[in-house]
């Protein structure tokens, strides 16, 4: 029984950090209809960019902000300085449906050999502000810490934080306007350029967010070829393939999925198969609903 | 593609043949290991043009399928001491074998979704060699394909083998290519790129010939997977990173994915690269971390520019360029 519920917390923790990954990977797909590869490459610069917060300042929560807007702001940049050229250029030809899957691949090397190149490729520590030490019942020790439940608390903040932009503000009306229908949106006045950039800003943040809060989850440590960040890229995308791609709600509901089936995965069959698992989880929800659990019309939605 | 007669073509080969020969004696040892991973990478490349190029589909996990054809060469050898034509044979089998399996999913997905499966399975697949035993698990397995004959005299030496059986292996493969490319279903291919329901409409069953795209393309990585075994000397979960299926990609890309003409242009590239790059930081005289990060810099750079200015890849641009010469 206690092993269930830790199978449970743990697949719950980790399907929260997939979570941001996922909606990041939404975001992106419904403004300009790439899947940004790059992505791995912003969570863990975001977390080297943390890690220079926590070494100058230390204070964790303070080093989270700070990554959140850099990551808004790098990937803004890459929006407005290479994906518009990049789309422009490449729009017709055989290698057009090609091109940006390659070219976010070709943003990926150029970032991690730039993080490298600044920080050395040995493992850095950004030590985790709270105890790993799980809660305990009666005489049971769980595996849920305070960490974990932090790292649980601030993604809930974020996916209310989002869920509040697109649902309540103008903002979020003209993202989901320019998503739905870019054409019409701009007949209507909507700035759909400003408003893309916007998209892969937010989508920026919350990559940002999930890149530091990864390496809390774990002992802290990592380095440029950490193979966390490329299985967190993978498990969002999958969790968003879950959720159809196009919601952000399917992309929370597809990466909560996502963690609890990881998390049993390993608790219950072997450790060697939990990097297997997410492509088998695809596999399966690619054949048997490949518009994914909350479909295409609730997508248009949220 | 210009189209030569057969017969011209087997004379081209021969010649390309003779010429490897001289020139594995005229270089040195460096070289002639590079020779080798030329070789690989010219059968990894063309594995993804063949798919990429000519079915418009694209793999990010091809690193996956050259690991199921050096596993599957290696354990064959290990277990049953078969001759190693044997090995690079069961090697492409056995990863053609996954790769219909593969495509019998990709058929049914598209573009994005494509992309992040097979990234997927890039990720997964090596991590099955610490599940099971007989894998050998971190540490791999060992693949030794033995010494050269006696008959090839005393100071043959071990690299120079490589890159002979690379080499042939290598010619062999392309040319079995290019007739593939030149049949019907090169055709059928050319025609699902060019326009899917156009060629549907005119019978070409789409799913088929996805799938048998994949299969094939699945083959000849296999072989580049025993290949690069051999050039190694082991198999193991960090001998296909997912970097390498990364570089092979880069290497269609900068060869230009729509003909295979200059599929050498980006092996010799991501061979050299390396060599460069260390040249140039040594020149520079900069830190450790640049000159090791240097190489990645420089080819994440190149693959950018080239999708930027030459998207169909330097051989096929300079055909353009000639076909508008000549128009005027």
């Amino acid at each position: 029984m206690i092993q269930f519920i830790n199978t449970v917390l743990i697949g719950l923790t980790s399907g929260a950090i997939y979570s941001l990954m996922a909606m990041a990977i939404v975001l992106v797909w419904r403004s300009t209809r790439v899947i940004n590869f790059a992505q791995a490459g912003l969570a863990l610069a975001s977390a080297y960019i943390g890690y220079q917060v926590v070494q100058s300042i230390n204070n964790y929560w303070v080093a989270l902000i700070v990554a959140m807007f850099a990551g808004a702001g790098l990937s803004a940049l890459i929006e407005i300085a290479f994906m518009r050229i990049l789309l422009k250029h490449t729009s017709s030809g055989p290698i057009a449906s090609v091109a940006p899957i390659i070219a976010t691949l070709g943003l990926l090397g150029i970032i991690k050999a730039s993080i490298a190149m600044i920080w050395g490729g040995q493992d850095v520590v950004v030590k985790p502000p709270l105890s790993n030490i799980g809660f305990s019942i009666g005489t049971h020790t769980l595996v849920f810490s305070p960490m974990k439940l932090a790292i649980v608390i601030s993604v809930a903040i974020l996916v209310i934080a989002f869920s509040l932009i697109f649902q309540k503000t103008n903002i979020g009306l003209a993202l989901r306007a320019s998503a739905y229908a870019p054409e019409i949106a701009r007949l209507a006045g909507v700035k759909v350029d400003l408003v893309r950039t916007l998209g892969w800003a937010l989508s920026g943040a919350a990559g940002a967010v999930a890149g530091l809060l990864l390496t809390s989850n774990g002992n802290g440590s990592f380095s440029p070829e950490s193979m966390e960040f490329s299985l967190l890229l993978i498990s969002g995308f999958i969790a968003a393939v879950i959720g159809g791609l196009e919601s952000l709600v399917g992309a929370v509901i597809g990466a909560l999925v996502l963690g609890l089936v990881t998390s049993f995965v390993l608790m219950y069959i072997s450790g060697s198969l939990f990097f297997i698992a997410p492509f088998v989880v695809l596999l399966l929800v690619l054949f048997i609903r490949p518009q994914g659990i909350i479909g295409s019309k609730a997508g248009r939605r949220a | 593609m210009h189209k030569l007669s057969n017969k011209k073509r087997i004379g081209i080969f021969l010649l390309l043949g003779v010429a490897i020969y001289f020139l594995s004696g005229a270089v040195d040892e460096l070289r002639v290991y590079q020779g080798a991973s030329v070789a690989v990478f010219v059968v990894g490349i063309s594995s993804i043009i063949l798919l990429t190029g000519y079915s418009g589909q694209v793999s990010l996990g091809q690193g996956a399928l050259l690991g199921v054809g050096g596993y599957a060469a290696a354990l064959l050898r290990i277990h049953y001491n078969a001759p190693i034509w044997i090995c690079f044979s069961v090697a492409i089998i056995a990863a053609a074998i996954a790769g219909a399996l593969l495509g019998l999913a990709a058929a049914r997905l598209s573009g994005p979704y494509l992309a992040g499966t097979t990234l997927a399975l890039a990720v997964g697949l090596p991590s099955i060699a610490n599940q099971f035993g007989f894998l050998g698990g971190e540490q791999g397995l060992l693949f030794d394909v033995g010494f050269p004959p006696l008959s090839l005299g005393k100071d043959f030496t071990q690299y120079k083998w490589f890159f002979w059986i690379a080499s042939l292996a290598t010619l062999l493969a392309i040319f079995w290519l290019q007739n593939v490319m030149r049949s019907r279903y090169g055709r059928s291919w050319k025609a699902v790129r060019g326009n899917d329901v156009a060629a549907e409409l005119a019978g070409i069953n789409l799913t088929r010939n996805k799938t048998l795209a994949f299969t094939l393309s699945a083959g000849l990585a296999g072989l580049s997977g025993a290949l690069l075994a051999m050039t190694i000397g082991t198999v193991s979960p960090s001998a296909f990173p997912l970097s390498l299926s990364f570089s092979l990609l880069t290497g269609a890309v900068l060869s230009g994915v729509t003909t295979l003409g200059g599929v050498i242009i980006g092996a010799v590239t991501l061979v050299a690269i390396p060599e460069i790059a260390g040249a140039v930081a040594s020149r520079l005289g900069s830190s450790e971390a640049v000159t090791n990060n240097l190489p990645g810099l420089l080819v994440s750079a190149l693959l950018i520019l080239t999708v930027l200015f030459v998207p169909n890849g330097p051989v096929e641009q300079l055909r353009i360029r000639r076909e508008h010469r000549v128009k005027q």
